[in-house]
């Protein structure tokens, strides 16, 4: 095999991963599966709005830590929370400008009683 | 006579092919822009590979893609001449060049592909809005450059200021997140 044969398909390769990657943006769409919960109310909505991206759809982590089950071990307060979320903290940003002090209260109580 | 009527549509045709493929690459990039913005973030790590950590596997994955693209652009600076080490050029050399593109293009893939799944579209300071910008602006840049590379007729200067775009693009999504995540959490391992 010629290098430039050799090239012709590490592109078609490559060309299909790619392919593989726009669909699966797709394929895996959450929200309508059979594995989705049925929660909802002001915190839940708060939640997926804001935290969901990094702490996950159902609290198991991502790029932020776990909230699931852990919250209320690390913030025994939920003060102590609430000023997290406020204040942010390390690569956690502040939502004292995004959310009102009731929306905060709201996401917390929900982290706290409907992430298991 | 028939050269005569050849040259104008081959002048007029630059104009509208340029535009095309401007066009394609806005679309492309408004589309991941667009996914991002109305796709809920999931906030998964779906993948590790054999790293230890998905954000571990992006960092090295963009700094690999990024090593790749400043070798890609001396390849480029070979081909067109600017610079003569080798002294005299291989004949592999184009292929070279357009293989170092298509690994950093693949090196990018996984990367993208967990921010736009994971994350999505995020404005929540000054650098996130810039990567996410960028992260976007860069697939749109590689595709005009893949049908610039394709399509003939073009201007000479065209596929070098591409070229440079990309590459730029690149330098700035990974001093957006890699060397962000360095400073702020230090050299990640394996």
């Amino acid at each position: 095999m010629t290098f430039k044969r050799f090239v012709n398909v590490i592109e078609i390769v490559t060309l299909v991963v790619a392919l593989g990657f726009v669909v699966a943006l797709f394929a895996n769409e959450p929200g309508g599966g059979a594995g989705s919960t049925a929660k909802s109310g002001p915190g839940y909505d708060v939640y997926l709005a804001n935290c969901a991206r990094c702490h996950g759809q159902d609290g198991q982590g991502g790029v932020g830590p776990k909230l699931a089950g852990v919250v209320t071990v690390d913030f025994p307060d939920a003060r102590e929370e609430i000023a997290v979320v406020r204040d942010g903290r390390a690569s956690m940003p502040s939502f004292k400008n995004d959310l009102s002090a009731t929306q905060i209260q709201d996401v917390v109580a929900y982290t706290r009683t409907q992430l298991k | 006579m028939t050269a005569s009527t050849a040259g104008p549509v081959t002048r007029a045709s630059v104009p509208v092919k340029l535009l095309a493929i401007v066009l394609a690459g806005a679309a492309v990039s408004i589309a991941l822009g667009v996914y991002g913005h109305v796709h809920d973030p999931t906030g998964e790590k779906p993948y590790t590979l054999f790293f230890s950590d998905t954000i571990n596997l992006k960092v090295w994955f963009a700094t690999a893609a990024l090593f790749l693209a400043a070798v890609q652009v001396l390849l480029a600076l070979r081909l067109y001449d600017k610079i003569h080490v080798p002294r005299t050029a291989p004949p592999w050399l184009g292929d070279a060049h357009r293989l170092t593109g298509i690994v950093t293009f693949g090196l990018t893939l996984p990367v993208a592909y967990q921010c736009l799944w994971a994350l999505g579209f995020q404005s929540t300071d000054g650098r996130v809005l810039l990567h996410s910008l960028l992260g976007s602006f860069f697939f749109g840049a590689f595709t005009v450059k893949v049908l610039a590379v394709r399509t003939h007729g073009l201007p000479n200067w065209l596929l070098p200021v591409v070229g440079g775009i990309v590459f730029t693009t690149l330098v700035l999504i990974w001093t957006t997140s890699s060397v962000w995540f360095w400073r702020e959490f230090g050299f990640p391992s394996f």
